[in-house]
């Protein structure tokens, strides 16, 4: 098939400006500019019922249309955090098809009249940043981007940003708070952030996925209707799933948002590693629940609410799988230990209970688990997870939760034994937690920074 | 206003304010939500997670707007799936919440579990047992036992140094950011942070020198465990031991209500001391802050160096006597020198003592001279013409109301008072400052008013010259009752106006107050200073109503009440000018301020001092007084709003010290005066009597409280902190004659002369932490006392050869005072500023002409 958003595999030079232009590239912004109201375009998005791709499926066009018009200022910015384990397809595209992400940013930022679209990228992506700021300029020089954007008399200009590599700041107003220099925790809520005082500097402000903007331009010059001819009515486009773990061909796969488990991984991603049964899935990185890989499961369709109703999410639709082989156990203590480290500290429940868990899993890991401490990890979760303020803590609950319910064999085995199982990993838990060095700064210690 | 909506708590309604916050909101109608990150003076965060609530809304049907109906024809509430955070909800109509039903205390359970996982089990010696929200609220909420492996609590430093004033115990907070926000937001100052991200989330200083804001004891009040106590109280007793007495700061013309934490002590050999001070709310004058500067100031009360005795010079030697000769042998003195005497009353006796005196003053002949130190400030006609409304509250104040502060280093001379007019400039009031160099309000004003010095009475008086030409006279005002209209009017046509753009935001403004200091100003400077504002404020109608009028910066707590009971500064000045041979100087330090007034003390024939300490003007007296700190006795002060406010006393005297007031009376005694009264409320009856305008400060009004928002103290330890519940009284407020209808309001033109500048001027500024008599021997407080030190100009120092952080010679006449130069962008060309009460050598307290120089090798 031919692609719509991973167009690199179908012409390896897109990323270039002329290339991404002979192939039909910003003819999307020009139809928006040249033919459409601002508010024809937040329609048509609309009607598109494209949805967001950054793990909630928000539909797009009801984000924008939240922005209040008359606000004298409005921003739109570009969620490139791309931080949830087992997810790399906002990676592709930035770095192989950028010009369609700045495209569909511009399109977004027209749609809204934004004053300047700030694209937020995670600290890792250094290089990546740095490239995608030539990018922007080629299409500054073209007009596409910059002051009299097209001859329109809008100005909008185009920023890349450079986090500090915290997972938190893929939350949406942990990002604004870091985009405006201040410590990456999540605000209240609301003001949100398409309300004034909630977005960025305060000010109204989209913040959108950047494989949900890189969908944009064609949906503009293909139109909404055909846009929904993809996927399910629901859950209509196309989607790029992100296939790492145990599989045959790790990758991202662009494929229509509707088809099954098994088809993505059997048929697309060539099964199993080494012909191993599959086990368990993770349909969305670390953050969903796991997902054991019965008939059932297999057979669901990947969309929002097919999903959603195995009691798990499709998120982003970073896709880990786990064979046979696999210690849920461990697999557990590792996504836990994740959440513990990019727990942003700013609410109770989420900061205690992640390290609490972390606490539990550590001695799991190293045989000295006892019936309190698995006690513990049916209650820890429950008591943190509705009550926190971001939907990290939730996340956090999820590996523990659905592994502790769904594998309570292996727990209890865990538990029964007196050899250390994964001493290796126990002691760089131990480490990263309770190190002597690893605690505490020197400089900090004596109360400075 | 607000519309009142109607909201249901645990099934009952109450009409509140739309957009109250829940917490506020239900805390005014009687329920307890329990926080530990909110705090009623704070944006809410929603961090710590204990307030959490049912929350639902009653549903409406969107076409008729009724409210739906179960079978039972109840309204139905469309209830959230989770609990919620109520600090982060404001009231609407319809909002309905349960505070008690059982999913609502597990969930405060479960976050007060979270809490204490990661908190010590060290209440047996935290400072703040007894006093701790978090103690208190685990007695309400949480599991009885501990379901956490106590071998997995995190051991982290618990004697962090965040500062001089303030420690840091990493173990016991709780992450509630009450500290970093209380910085940030409140009073501004970039000075603490967190570091790092989750369980490892901690408070760090970012400031150099660490922790350095003049607020920073407050955070220890709003700290809901006990992770920041302060050096002077740590480790020092339990807070169930303290007996708090009201009391009220003796340093600046705020006049914060305090709580003196007292105790009988090993220290002292079992008597009773101040342990600590604490704020003591009052909305009407600090809310619930105050500066480091009253919180840790206190020591002079106890202090080793104290004079515990009635002193005679004999020859060259103090000899300590009793007070009956001390009092015969001053009445001697009094009655040689009949009104040939020049009475000297300092900045922070009290309405009592300076009463006393004042009938002292009358038995000594008809002169009367009663002087007032500092001589700096004057005015007390244009305050008691046009001073601040009674009522008037910054805190009021919105975007319709204009504040000026001219001529004072305003954080560093009434450090709440900036404080609050800090937080008004965040609410929208536009604050001018008017300067003639820059200070830290700066950067919250809407404008400044930059001149040179010299020119603020010019300043003043374009603002009035600017009313007129923009036809902003209050006509009806101005024809019923204002006197000398006609002269004013001529004198203000062709006057320069000279920022008028920042002089029409405070004209165009509906409420303006003006805050007016005497830095750069001679005294007869200040004067006309005081009276163009107050030109300015009747000229606008800015008089007689609440946030609208004049206020002084007075250099001292009582300066008002000094004032009031008949001293002045022009006394002192004229006393200066043409001394008399003897001098009563009570509870002041001239000769150790300013040269000029060394020089004079030193030529005397006799002195009599009462005073706490061997201060420089001590030192040349011939009979030395012990007097009594604002701990060992009882009193009043009248703040810089004229709010007369009284402090009791807190532990016992000094030596053989006695109240000022009880020795100004034995001496008139002596003289042929009445018996001393037996208290200084009957001291203040009598003032009642004599002085109209403290008909109503009797004690018993002044003693008089009220139920205060936010509420503080008592079981609500968690909301508002460890300020003390007001129990001492709110004081009261004398009338301007704006606000008494039948008195005439005068007007008259100014003098704007500047003074002759030729060459340098030296320019005496306060600085909060000074070497002043009493506040020098806190020892906590001394290293964020600066070195002595003059500011210069760069392009001056560079004239002059000298470079930053030079030691040079200050020249006063025929003093030489060594100083460090500090050479800065910020000191106006042609001046050096020389902070008052920081050598240990007399300086300046007016501007004059001077010369700085380098130490010649």
């Amino acid at each position: 098939m031919t692609h719509i958003l991973l167009r690199d595999l179908d012409i390896p030079d897109i990323w270039q400006f002329d290339t991404y232009v002979a192939n039909g590239g910003y003819e999307g912004l020009k139809k928006a500019v040249q033919e459409h109201s601002p508010q024809e375009v937040i329609q048509i998005v609309l009607e598109s019922n494209l949805r967001g791709r950054g793990g909630a499926g928000f539909p797009a066009g009801r984000k924008w249309s939240f922005i209040p018009q008359d606000a004298p200022i409005k921003y739109v910015t570009v969620n490139a955090d791309e931080s949830e384990p087992g997810t790399f397809k906002d990676r592709q595209l930035l770095e192989k098809n950028p010009h369609q992400v700045i495209e569909g940013a511009m399109i977004a930022a027209y749609a809204i009249q934004a004053a300047g679209v700030y694209i937020y990228c995670r600290g890792e992506f250094w290089d990546l940043a740095h490239a995608l700021e030539e990018r922007i300029e080629e299409a500054r020089q073209a007009n596409l981007v910059g002051e009299n954007v097209l001859g329109s008399g809008w100005t909008c200009d185009v920023y890349v940003h450079l986090g500090a590599g915290a997972y938190i700041c893929g939350e949406e107003s942990a990002l604004l708070n870091s985009l405006q220099g201040l410590l990456g925790q999540p605000r209240v809520r609301p003001p949100f952030p398409a309300q004034i005082g909630g977005g960025l500097y305060y000010q109204p402000t989209v913040v959108n996925n950047v494989e949900t903007l890189a969908n944009v331009p064609w949906i503009l010059v293909n139109g909404a209707d055909e846009y929904k001819k993809i996927g399910t009515p629901q859950s209509p486009g196309p989607k790029i799933f992100c296939m790492s773990g145990h599989v045959a061909k790790p990758g991202n796969y662009e494929l229509p948002l509707g088809i099954t488990f098994r088809e993505l991984i059997f048929e697309h991603a060539g099964g199993i590693r080494d012909g191993k049964e599959l086990k368990a899935i993770l349909p969305s990185g670390a953050s969903g629940p796991v997902l054991v890989a019965t008939d059932e499961v297999l057979d669901t369709p990947l969309t929002y609410e097919d999903v959603a109703a195995l009691g798990s999410t499709l998120g982003s639709a970073s896709i880990i799988l786990m064979d046979e082989d696999t210690d849920m156990v461990w697999a557990a203590a590792k996504m836990t230990h994740f959440f513990k480290h990019e727990s942003c500290g700013k609410c109770t429940p989420c900061r205690e209970g992640t390290y609490w868990l972390d606490r539990i899993y550590e001695r799991l890991l190293r045989g000295e688990g006892t019936q309190h401490d698995l006690d513990m990890l049916h209650v820890v979760p429950k008591q943190m997870a509705p009550v926190t303020l971001c939907a990290l803590g939730e996340f956090a609950a999820n590996p523990v939760l659905s592994t502790v319910t769904q594998f309570p064999e292996e727990y209890e085995r865990y538990i029964q034994r007196s050899d250390a199982p994964h001493p290796e990993m126990a002691d760089a838990m131990s480490t990263v937690t309770r190190g002597t060095t690893g605690e505490v700064p020197e400089a900090v210690a004596e109360g400075g920074a | 206003m607000a519309d009142i909506v109607t909201i249901t708590i645990d099934g009952q309604d109450f009409q509140v304010p739309a957009g109250t916050n829940l917490v506020d909101a239900a805390k005014m109608l009687g329920t307890d939500i329990p926080v530990f990150c909110y705090h009623p003076k704070m944006e809410p965060v929603g961090m710590c997670r204990m307030c959490l609530v049912e929350l639902g809304s009653i549903s409406v049907n969107r076409e008729t707007g009724e409210p739906d109906l179960d079978e039972n024809g109840e309204p139905v509430v469309r209830w959230f799936p989770k609990l919620q955070t109520a600090c982060t909800q404001k009231t609407y109509e319809g909002m309905v919440i349960r505070t008690t039903t059982e999913k609502v205390v597990a969930g405060r359970d479960d976050i007060l579990e979270f809490i204490l996982t990661s908190h010590p089990l060290d209440c047996p010696v935290c400072d703040k047992g007894g006093e701790c929200p978090l103690q208190n609220l685990t007695m309400a909420y949480g599991p009885g036992q501990s379901r956490f492996v106590f071998t997995d609590k995190l051991n982290l430093d618990k004697h962090v140094p965040l500062g001089e004033l303030i420690y840091l115990d990493r173990e016991r907070c709780i992450q509630c950011a009450r500290c970093v926000r209380f910085c940030d937001e409140l009073v501004g100052d970039d000075v603490l942070a967190f570091h790092e991200r989750g369980r490892r989330l901690q408070i760090v200083t970012i400031s150099d020198p660490p922790f350095d804001t003049k607020f920073s004891g407050n955070t220890t009040d709003i700290c809901p465990v006990g992770a920041l106590t302060t050096t002077d109280f740590r480790f020092g007793a339990r807070p169930w031991e303290l007996d708090e007495v009201p009391t009220i700061c003796p340093y600046c013309p705020v006049g914060c209500n305090l709580s003196a934490s007292t105790r009988l002590d090993r220290d002292t050999g079992g008597k009773k001391i101040i342990k600590r001070i604490m704020p003591r709310q009052n909305e009407e004058v600090n809310e619930i802050w105050i500066c480091d500067k009253g919180r840790f100031g206190h020591h002079h009360s106890r202090s080793t160096e104290r004079i515990l005795h009635p002193m005679i010079r004999k020859g060259d030697e103090l000899v300590t006597v009793d007070w009956a000769t001390a009092y015969a042998e001053v009445a001697a003195r009094l009655k040689k020198y009949g009104d040939r005497t020049g009475f000297v009353a300092g900045p922070a006796l009290s309405n009592e003592d300076l009463w006393e005196l004042r009938k002292l003053t009358r038995l000594v002949g008809e002169q009367r001279q009663r002087g007032l130190w500092p001589a700096t400030m004057s005015g007390i006609e244009a305050i008691a013409q046009a001073g601040a409304g009674v009522g008037t509250r910054v805190q009021d104040m919105g975007p319709g109301g204009a504040i000026l502060v001219i001529a004072s280093d305003f954080e560093e001379e009434a450090p709440i008072w900036w404080l609050q007019v800090k937080q008004a400039a965040d609410r929208g009031v536009k604050v001018v400052v008017a300067n003639a160099r820059g200070t830290k309000l700066d950067k919250y004003a809407a404008a400044t008013m930059p001149y040179a010095y010299g020119d603020a009475v010019a300043v003043m008086n374009g603002l009035a010259a600017r009313a007129r030409s923009r036809k902003k006279i209050a006509r009806s005002l101005v024809e019923s009752r204002v006197d000398g209209m006609d002269a004013l009017i001529d004198s203000l046509k062709g006057v320069k106006v000279p920022h008028p753009e920042a002089a029409d935001l405070l004209l165009d403004a509906d409420d303006l107050l003006i805050f007016a200091g005497g830095e750069g100003l001679t005294l007869a400077q200040h004067g006309e200073l005081m009276q163009a504002a107050a030109n300015l404020l009747i000229l606008t109608a800015h008089v007689g109503r609440p946030n609208n009028g004049l206020v002084a910066v007075w250099p001292g707590a009582n300066v008002q009440g000094a004032m009031d009971m008949g001293f002045s500064a022009e006394t002192t000045a004229a006393l200066l000018d043409d001394p008399p041979p003897m001098w009563f100087i009570a509870e002041a330090d001239p000769a150790g301020e300013d040269v000029r007034a060394a020089e004079v003390i030193a030529n005397a024939e006799c002195v009599v001092v009462t005073s706490l300490f061997m201060t420089e003007t001590a030192q040349q007296a011939d009979i030395i007084l012990p007097g009594q700190s604002f701990a060992e006795r009882d009193g009043t002060f009248t703040n810089g709003m004229r709010r007369v406010q009284r402090f009791y006393t807190a532990q016992g005297p000094i030596g053989d010290s006695l109240p000022d007031w009880k020795i100004f009376a034995h001496i008139g005694r002596q003289m042929g005066g009445d018996q001393p009264r037996i208290s200084t409320g009957l001291v203040m009856r009598e003032i009642t009597e004599k002085v109209f305008r403290y008909a109503d400060m009797g004690y018993p009004n002044l003693a008089r409280v009220e139920k205060q928002f936010p509420d503080v103290g008592g079981d609500d330890l968690y909301y508002g902190g460890t300020a003390y519940t007001n129990t001492g009284g709110l004081g009261v407020q004398w009338k301007t004659n704006a606000e008494h209808e039948q008195h005439r309001l005068t007007v008259r033109p100014v003098n704007v002369d500047s003074f002759a500048a030729d060459g340098l001027q030296l320019i005496p500024v306060r600085v909060l932490y000074d070497r002043g008599m009493w506040f020098r021997v806190s020892d906590v407080m001394d290293q964020r006392v600066p070195a002595p030190y003059v500011e210069l100009n760069e392009a001056d120092a560079a004239g002059l050869g000298i470079a930053d952080g030079e030691q040079i010679a200050v020249v006063l006449g025929e003093r030489t005072v060594e100083v460090r130069a500090r050479v800065n962008g910020k000191t106006p060309a042609g001046y050096a500023l020389l902070p008052m009460r920081l050598s240990d050598a007399p300086t300046l307290t007016v501007p004059a002409a001077g010369v700085v120089q380098k130490i010649e090798e």
